[in-house]
C-alpha cells in the first residue's frame, strides 16, 4: 500500500489549530502539535476534557469541529490514510469467543503484518504462551488487554494511538507496555498515548500536549 | 510489511464471522424452530382442512422465514459494535462495503441457509402441492438474500439506538413489501397453472440491485450512525 521508506525524522501527525465541540459545546482546542517518527506524545488532561476524543478524529472515526489533522500527509478519514494509524481504546476490538491466535489472524488479515512478525512469536512477546487457544472471554481484563497489545505489535501501523494503555494492567504488564513502546519507537514509528497512572511513563514522553 | 489485499480481508471477516457463528451453532437453531412453532400455529388457528391450508401454505411459509431472519438481523452488527471489532472494520484498509458484504454474506448463510433447508418442511406440513415446492424455494432463494441486504441496511442506521429491536421492524418490513408481493405472486400462479417466470424476474433484479447498491449504502450508513 504504502511502498515510501519513513525517514526517522518525518512527520508523521501534524496538527493545526484542531478544535472540537459538541453541540456547540468546546471541548477542546485549539491544539497545535507535531509528532515526528521515533517520538511519544502523552495528552495530558482530566476527566472529560476530550482526550479520547482527540483520539478518534485522529484514527479518522470522528470529523473535528474546525482545524486539520495530517497523518503522514493525509486527512485521517482519507482511504489511502488507512491502516497508518492504530487505535486502542476502551473497547479492546476482540470478539470473546474467538482464541487470541483467532483474533489476530483476523486483524492480520485485515491489516496485513508487521514484517518478521509472526502471530505465534506476538503471543509469546506479550506472555499469552499457553493461552493462545483459550477463547478470549475465559481471559481476566489484563489478559485480554494484552492480547490487544499483541496485535499493536503484530500490525504494520507506524503511528499508535493508545487510548490508556496501562488500565487493568499489573506490573510486568505496565513494562510490557513500555517495553512495545520502546521497540515501536526505536523503528521509527509514532505514539500518542492518553494515561491517568503510570507516573514513571512521563520521562518515556518526548512530547506533552496539555488539553484544557 | 506485507500489504493487505481487499481479497484477503473480505476472507478474514468471512472466515471470522462463520468461525463465530460455528462456536455458538446453538443459536443457528433457534430461528429454525422459531419458524416451525409458528407454522404450526396457523393450522390451531385455522383448522385442519387440507385446501384451505394447501392454498396458504406459500404464504406462510415465506412470511415466517421472513420474520425469524428479522430476529436474527439484530445479531448483525451489534455485538461488533460493543465489542469495538467495529471500529477496527471501519478503520481497515479495505473498502468498507467489501467487508460488509462478507458479514452479510455470513449472515445470509448461518441464518437463512437453515431456514430454506427447513422450508420443505414446513410447506409439507401445510400441504403444499409438491409441485409448487421447487417455485416456492426459488421464490426463497432469491427473496433471503434480499432480506439480508435490506435488513443490513437498516441495521446500520439503528446500530447506535437503544433497544432498536422494533425499530428495525417498523423500518424493514415495509421495505420487504414488493418482495413477499412477487415471491407470493410466483407461488400462486404456479399453484393456478399460470406463467410464473416473470416475478421471480423482477425478484432476481431487485437481488441484483441489492447486491450492488446495499453493501456500499451500509457502510455510508454505519459510518453516519457511529460518527456521533
Amino acid at each position: 500500500m504504502n511502498p515510501r521508506p519513513s525517514p526517522a525524522a518525518a512527520t508523521l501527525l501534524e496538527v493545526r489549530e484542531l478544535a472540537f465541540a459538541r453541540r456547540d459545546e468546546p471541548v477542546f482546542g485549539p491544539l497545535d502539535f507535531d509528532l515526528a517518527g521515533g517520538e511519544i506524545g502523552l495528552i495530558e488532561g482530566d476527566n472529560g476534557s476530550g482526550k479520547t476524543t482527540l483520539l478518534r478524529i485522529l484514527a479518522g472515526l470522528l470529523r473535528a469541529s474546525s482545524g486539520s489533522a495530517r497523518v503522514d500527509g493525509l486527512a485521517p478519514s482519507d482511504p489511502a490514510a488507512a491502516g497508518i494509524a492504530l487505535l486502542l481504546g476502551h473497547q479492546l476490538g476482540l470478539k470473546a469467543d474467538l482464541g487470541v491466535r483467532e483474533n489476530l489472524a483476523t486483524a492480520a488479515g485485515l491489516y496485513g503484518q508487521r514484517e518478521g512478525c509472526g502471530i505465534t512469536d506476538t503471543i509469546t512477546e506479550v506472555g499469552l504462551d499457553g493461552y493462545a487457544d483459550v477463547p478470549v472471554r475465559q481471559l481476566s481484563a489484563g489478559q485480554k488487554k494484552r492480547a490487544a497489545l499483541a496485535r499493536l505489535r503484530l500490525l504494520p501501523a507506524r503511528l499508535w494511538l493508545l487510548d490508556e494503555p496501562f488500565a487493568n494492567l499489573d506490573r510486568a504488564g505496565i513494562a510490557l507496555v513500555n517495553r512495545l513502546l520502546d521497540v515501536h519507537v526505536a523503528g521509527h514509528g509514532a505514539a500518542l498515548v492518553t494515561t491517568h497512572g503510570a507516573v514513571s511513563f512521563r520521562d518515556h514522553a518526548t512530547r506533552r500536549i496539555a488539553l484544557s | 510489511m506485507s500489504a493487505p489485499s481487499a481479497r484477503a480481508g473480505y476472507v478474514a471477516v468471512l472466515r471470522r464471522d462463520l468461525l463465530l457463528a460455528w462456536r455458538r451453532r446453538g443459536e443457528a437453531a433457534l430461528p429454525v424452530l422459531y419458524a416451525l412453532i409458528v407454522a404450526t400455529l396457523f393450522p390451531f388457528a385455522l383448522g385442519p382442512e387440507g385446501a384451505l391450508l394447501s392454498r396458504i401454505a406459500a404464504g406462510v411459509v415465506l412470511v415466517t422465514v421472513l420474520l425469524a431472519m428479522l430476529l436474527s438481523l439484530d445479531g448483525l452488527f451489534r455485538p461488533d459494535w460493543e465489542d469495538g471489532s467495529l471500529e477496527q472494520l471501519l478503520l481497515a484498509p479495505q473498502p468498507l462495503g467489501l467487508l460488509l458484504a462478507a458479514k452479510i454474506l455470513a449472515h445470509w448463510l448461518t441464518t437463512a441457509l437453515p431456514l430454506l433447508l427447513a422450508s420443505p418442511l414446513l410447506a409439507a406440513m401445510l400441504h403444499l402441492p409438491t409441485a409448487v415446492l421447487p417455485v416456492l424455494m426459488a421464490a426463497l432463494v432469491l427473496a433471503t438474500p434480499l432480506m439480508s441486504l435490506l435488513g443490513a441496511l437498516v441495521v446500520a442506521l439503528t446500530v447506535g439506538t437503544r433497544r432498536s429491536g422494533m425499530l428495525l421492524a417498523l423500518m424493514l418490513l415495509p421495505l420487504m413489501v414488493p418482495v413477499v408481493i412477487f415471491a407470493a405472486g410466483a407461488v400462486s400462479a404456479a399453484q393456478q397453472g399460470l406463467p410464473f417466470i416473470a416475478p421471480l424476474a423482477w425478484l432476481g433484479a431487485a437481488l441484483v440491485l441489492a447486491l450492488v447498491l446495499a453493501p456500499a449504502a451500509c457502510a455510508a450508513a454505519l459510518r453516519i450512525a457511529l460518527d456521533a
